[in-house]
């Protein structure tokens, strides 16, 4: 008890309760693909903030990967045409 | 009739400052507070205006950094438009204001001093926290991975960690989604269509 109490002035953790714990949990839940369709209850919290990472790290690569075509395809061609081009395609 | 009338004006007048009320309340208390605002910015990033709005930036700021280095490095690509994310954010979240910050002060030699600092403070509080010695839980070793995923939320707290990952979920998201657009334009303007333009220009060959 004394424990629980010392702890609870040390850091704000345990001020935040169980309830609000699983809204945040579920909340994020949405966001990723994999989880979005599946019940909270039988989803644990690990499972969702792993696939939380996992999923930024494949954002993280596709973001590098599509980083990697287009320096590739701006190398390719000078500014003003690829300019020239981008703004044509987006008008259309 | 005239009983309906007070009844109208009173609601349109204190709707939205009650709710301008609550976000100001929100964004001073840090708290486990997370009314509809948060998702009214990650709508935001689902809107295609959005999109719109950083393809251009993001565009703009490509040809500006071509022209003034020529070599079209793919990491420079990146930091751009890591940059230009966190510029559209206009510094509301913490990541974003972490991002660029990071780009000005040359974060290499930051993050190696506060990288030390971190690993000290660790060392020297797990035992003063309890008695015994504590193992992380394997939700507070995922937590630990996320506060390294997202940039700016390596002390941050729980709700406000996973208030940040959400928001940055939904930007990473809106950025893969305009450089996809982009890529695919240029790649499609390059390759197809480059010659009748360069036909009416008479200048430009693309072999």
């Amino acid at each position: 008890m004394s424990s629980r109490r010392s702890r609870s002035r040390q850091s704000d953790v345990s001020r935040i309760t169980d309830h609000q714990i699983t809204d945040l949990i579920s909340k994020l839940q949405q966001l990723i693909p994999e989880l979005r369709g599946r019940r909270s209850d039988e989803v644990s919290a690990s499972k969702v903030l792993q696939e939380t990472c996992n999923y930024i790290r494949s954002l993280h690569r596709e973001v590098d990967d599509l980083s990697d075509r287009l320096s590739q395809l701006l190398a390719s061609t000078d500014t003003d045409s690829a300019q020239a081009a981008i703004i044509r395609s987006l008008l259309m | 009739m005239a009983s309906f009338i007070p009844n109208l004006e009173p609601r349109p007048d204190t709707s939205p400052e009650f709710k301008r009320k609550k976000r100001r309340k929100t964004y001073e208390n840090p708290g486990p507070c997370y009314p509809t605002q948060g998702n009214q910015r990650i709508k935001r990033w689902r809107t295609l205006r959005e999109q719109h709005i950083y393809s251009s930036k993001l565009i703009e700021a490509l040809c500006r950094s071509r022209r003034t280095s020529s070599s079209a490095a793919a990491k420079e690509v990146h930091e751009t438009a890591d940059r230009v994310l966190a510029i559209s954010d206009k510094g509301t979240t913490r990541w974003s204001r972490a991002i660029l910050t990071s780009r000005l002060h040359a974060g290499a030699k930051l993050r190696k001093h506060k990288k030390a600092k971190v690993t000290a403070n660790t060392r020297l509080q797990k035992p003063q926290i309890n008695g015994e010695k504590r193992k992380l839980t394997v939700v507070e070793r995922k937590l630990k991975v996320l506060r390294r995923l997202v940039p700016g939320c390596r002390k941050l707290s729980f709700s406000n960690l996973i208030e940040e990952t959400t928001d940055y979920i939904a930007a990473l998201e809106m950025q893969v989604r305009a450089m996809t657009a982009i890529t695919e334009h240029l790649a499609s303007a390059l390759g197809g269509g480059a010659q009748p333009p360069a036909n009416r220009l008479g200048s430009n060959v693309n072999s």
